[in-house]
């Protein structure tokens, strides 16, 4: 295990897991670590934000145990109450995994990362490369974060670290769950996209950013991806302009498509 | 040729046993013939699901393994 430095009183972490499930409980890593989350909070710890999802590699030396992605989330905590919430992590991990997983945990105070831009590129290698443990606790003792194992083989850590570097990157992944209004078929403004559904912006896949009074056509996924260290929701422009209607949601494939044309 | 003939000619033998969909990972609708005929296909969890949400798919099937290529299926191991 390696002993995370922790400087800061009131501080921002993120905290990743991967290797939690397996195929026949059919609750993912993304379960647990919402889970996770809303423990912290229960038990006063801090405040928590949404979670990512972050793809890495799909490959053949890889065992993953279904999917290969990893969570992650920030939290704002306070200095003191760090040790504990990494023993809430651990305990929960231990006790919530499934047999056949083979769980990793990462917690990195983001104040005191250093030399974030090497975290941030492990998180990129594991999205094009095979990596493994050693090189992965090589860098969270040069990086000073904490990650650990918790069953199995504990080859999640790998995931776990990435998933913290690609969350720093503020350019991977998508957040977990659909946005919080309306449903298929609906037209939103983009201002009620930002203030109601929770997007920092609406953008096209070329990088326009629309404008507030810009009408959306919700299509079956509605999904937030991070970009620029922003929840952005990704549109497309709709075939034939409707009621002054020139946008629709992007689906699942143009959602992929674009966040493997955003590997560094 | 029927249906379910066209439906098995979807998945080859790997040299590791495994089942994998010759079709690769933008065959939406012979995915989806797939899953209709499947007696093992069940949801993945939300985050996960690789096409539309509700749409019984290959793609979105708890037991789909991806490869670089395609997808391998544990369901027909």
């Amino acid at each position: 295990m390696q002993n995370a430095e922790w400087k800061d009183e009131n501080m921002k972490i993120l905290i990743a897991i991967d290797d939690t499930d397996n195929m026949e409980k059919g609750r993912g890593t993304g379960h647990l670590a919402q889970e996770l989350s809303e423990m912290i909070q229960e038990k006063g710890y801090g405040t928590c934000e949404r979670i990512t999802r972050h793809q890495l590699l799909i490959h053949e030396d890889i065992p993953y145990t279904s999917h290969n992605s990893s969570m992650c989330f920030m939290a704002q905590v306070r200095q003191e109450d760090l040790p504990q919430i990494i023993r809430l992590a651990q305990d929960f991990l231990e006790r919530e995994h499934a047999p056949e997983s083979d769980p990793g945990l990462c917690v990195a105070a983001m104040e005191g990362i250093k030399s974030p831009e090497r975290l941030i590129d492990f998180g990129w290698s594991a999205k094009k490369t095979v990596l493994n443990k050693d090189l992965a606790y090589s860098m969270a003792q040069e990086t000073g974060i904490h990650l650990s194992e918790h069953g199995g083989t504990g080859l999640g850590i790998v995931g776990a670290l990435a998933g913290v570097g690609l969350r720093l990157s503020g350019n991977d992944g998508e957040f977990k769950g659909q946005i919080k209004i309306g449903q298929e078929n609906d037209i939103y403004q983009v201002s009620e996209i930002c203030e109601i559904g929770g997007a920092d912006l609406v953008m096209g896949l070329d990088g326009t950013v629309l404008h507030g009074e810009e009408k959306v056509l919700f299509g079956r996924f509605r999904k937030l991806l991070l970009a620029e260290g922003k929840s952005v929701m990704l549109v497309a422009p709709l075939e034939e302009k409707k009621e002054g209607v020139a946008w629709v949601t992007c689906n699942k494939k143009q959602l992929r498509a674009f966040g493997d044309e955003r590997i560094v | 040729m029927n249906e379910l003939f066209e439906i098995k000619e979807l998945f080859e033998t790997n040299e590791k046993g495994q089942a994998c969909f010759s079709k690769g990972k933008d065959a939406f609708k012979e995915a989806q013939m797939a899953a209709e005929e499947c007696l093992q296909f069940a949801f993945d969890v939300e985050e996960e699901l690789f096409t539309e949400e509700e749409e019984r798919s290959c793609y979105n099937c708890r037991y789909r393994r991806w490869t670089k290529a395609s997808f391998t299926c544990q369901g027909r191991e």
